[in-house]
């Protein structure tokens, strides 16, 4: 207790040198707190749009042709099948919900207004796959899929571009496409997405799969995308390979695809994308804060110098409380005591500073989708840090603090 | 009984490459308890040193030294620290008092060492600036030294050499710094506590405050030239040990 009012007295006598002392952890701390909370934001970002395709999802896509010879390269669009659907819902244990999809771009008529926007038919599956929540209306229903009935439930760009402030449900819109023609009905509108990484359901208008592969979307029996959900997180891996199975079993034995190479298909699952994104921006941390770290370590020689200085300053006063009985220890405690209340007090101004940058960032550049995360962890580990840096930079000084020998120290002017 | 024993002790000092300064060449002599005893003589005669040396501040290069019946030379420094905080209490010339504490606080501080809680500190501190006799101790006890004068600092530091009750005062000039009238009154201190029982050894060249003692130890080039008893009471001590 008398140790830690002394380090306060002798370091208020020098205001100046520790508050510039104490300057260099503070903003050591500010750039490693700051550092990872911009990485954790952004992974928050990233993982917040990745996870808002829905639960577990695994989107089945084709592979690209291979683009020499002149051929340019195009999507492999007849490589999945209306079959492969049904066999990945009879033979795939681990996968809940599966749906073809059938996207391609047509012009959407109203009255006078016309757009282009993309026509999505799927299974009713696909609004809890993908889980897109209805604002007004009704989604499409088993009974719509199996009527090749013509509703159509309408993204919430789209209704806007289209209809204005207009309610949508009840009007009919116009698909075309060269001398294709068809009408539908919108039944339900959706609620906004702010768009699903691949697919933008907002600007999309969504129609049963049977409608669509028996007016708009020809394809032969072939689709353009499979939308799989996974039973839970845990089985997503297994859905997986068992989905490349099926595929890979199918594709090998037709002679269709036989000369064209691997990777014909891919399937990817939202954990996988997930993972991927927070290894990379995991490294990314990683990167920020190692950088950061270097300056603690910077701000921790500082404290060091200065500690030295004082130790040599005090010379006298190290004398005279060992010729009044002060043990080496006890000297070198004084010193280590100092310099750990530095960086304490240093830490903990940087916390309250970080706290309030990544306040001001995240107010500031709200627009901007930027995110600051401030951690538990991170807070942990820089104030951690600072102390253990005011340990190790303090000891090296306060170890020679105890070695004076008191005659030197005394006589010492 | 003695209190210190000196047996032939020597302090060279190395100057850097073969260059050797012997500042004690052989001294003994012992101190008895309860004694008031100075040692004089001319600058660069070795008796700061040989005052170090008694103090445990600093170890000789040969010869034994016994205090207490305890050899120091095998006391490790921790051990050592322990012995001034307990046994010695040291007055400077320059009164060494530490600048960021106040006077209280400079009396406290070998009681800190010692492990002494914080209340009792206090009392102690404020009773020894009493016996020291500073002018309103109450308030001058929350001076710090540069607010005092010097005579008031020395007398905060020999306040402070008596905090844990030493058996033994180590005095090195302590009227050095000093203006006459205020020497008067730390010589008249010391008179009274060695009345009281310490035992006093005043290190000075002043002929002045050495006479002062009941026993003059005289040094000159790092040897003892001359040990003479003054008073009758001092004379009966060296009796009784003969």
């Amino acid at each position: 207790m008398e140790i830690l009012m002394e380090a306060f007295r002798s370091l208020g006598k020098n205001k100046v040198r520790t508050f510039l002392s104490m300057l260099g952890i503070v903003i050591g701390v500010i750039a490693v707190i700051v550092a990872i909370a911009i990485g954790a934001g952004t992974t928050a970002n990233v993982t917040a749009r990745i996870s808002s395709l829905g639960s577990n999802v695994i989107i089945v896509t084709p592979g690209f042709s291979g683009g020499f010879g002149g051929r340019s390269a195009a999507a492999l669009t007849s490589v999945l099948q209306e079959t492969d659907v049904q066999n990945i819902k009879n033979m795939a244990p681990d996968v809940a919900d599966v749906t073809p999809v059938l996207q391609k771009s047509f012009t959407i008529i109203y009255g006078a207004t016309n757009t282009v926007a993309n026509v999505f038919g799927a299974y009713p599956d696909a609004f809890s796959i993908l889980a897109l929540p209805i604002q007004y209306g009704r989604l499409i229903t088993q009974q719509d899929e199996q009527n090749y009935a013509n509703v159509a439930v309408i993204g919430n760009t789209l209704a806007t571009t289209l209809f204005g402030n207009r309610d949508p449900v009840g009007q009919t819109v116009i698909v075309t496409t060269g001398n294709v023609k068809v009408s539908f009905t919108i039944v339900g509108e959706l609620q906004e997405t702010g768009g699903k990484l691949t697919f933008d359901p907002d600007n999309m208008l969504m129609i049963p799969y049977t409608t669509a592969s028996a007016r708009l979307i020809q394809l032969n029996g072939g689709v353009s995308e499979i939308l799989a959900s996974a039973k839970s997180a845990e089985t997503a891996a297994n859905a997986v390979s068992e989905i490349n199975n099926i595929l890979y079993m199918r594709i090998a034995n037709s002679n269709v695809y036989q000369s064209q190479s691997a990777n014909q298909y891919r399937v990817v699952s939202q954990n996988a994308i997930l993972s991927t994104v927070s290894a990379t921006t995991d490294v990314l941390t990683l990167l920020l804060a190692s950088v950061a770290a270097i300056s603690m370590i910077v701000g921790g020689i500082g404290i060091m110098n200065i500690m030295l200085v004082s130790v040599s300053e005090r010379t006298k006063e190290i004398g005279i409380k060992m010729a009044m009985g002060a043990t080496g220890r006890r000297i070198m405690m004084e010193f280590l005591v100092e310099s750990m209340f530095i960086t304490i007090v240093a830490g903990a101004i940087g916390v309250g500073f970080s706290y309030l940058i990544a306040f001001l960032v995240t107010y500031l550049a709200s627009g901007l989708g930027l995110m600051v995360i401030v951690t538990w962890p991170s807070i942990a580990l820089s104030f951690g840090v600072s102390v253990i840096i005011g340990i190790f930079f303090g000891l090296y000084p306060a170890y020679m603090a105890s070695k004076k020998s008191p005659v030197e120290a005394v006589r010492y002017e | 009984m003695s209190l210190l024993e000196l047996k032939n002790v020597k302090k060279t000092y190395n100057m850097g490459k073969e260059i050797q300064v012997e500042a004690l060449k052989g001294i003994s002599f012992s101190i008895e308890e309860g004694s008031y005893t100075s040692i004089m003589g001319h600058s660069g005669s070795g008796k700061s040193t040989l005052l170090q040396i008694m103090g445990c501040l600093d170890r000789a290069t040969d010869g034994d030294i016994i205090i207490n019946g305890t050899a120091v030379k095998k006391m490790n420094d921790f051990q050592l620290a322990h012995f001034r905080n307990k046994t010695i209490g040291f007055v400077f010339q320059s009164f060494n008092l530490i600048g960021n504490l106040t006077a209280l606080e400079n009396i406290e501080l070998p009681m800190i060492y010692a492990g002494v809680s914080r209340s009792e500190r206090r009392k102690k501190a404020m009773e020894l600036l009493k016996i020291v006799g500073l002018e309103e101790p109450e308030e001058r006890g929350h001076h710090r030294p540069s607010q005092l004068s010097g005579g008031q600092q020395q007398r905060v530091a020999v306040a402070r050499a008596l905090a844990n009750d030493p058996a033994m005062i180590l005095a090195d000039e302590p009227t050095g710094n000093l203006a006459t009238n205020q020497w008067r009154i730390i010589l008249d201190i010391f008179r009274k506590l060695n009345e009281s029982g310490k035992t006093i050894v005043v290190v000075t060249h002043d002929p002045l405050v050495g006479n002062e003692a009941s026993r003059i130890i005289t040094l000159e080039d790092g040897k003892m030239i001359d040990d003479r008893i003054i008073s009758d009471k001092a004379e009966k001590i060296v009796d009784e040990k003969r």
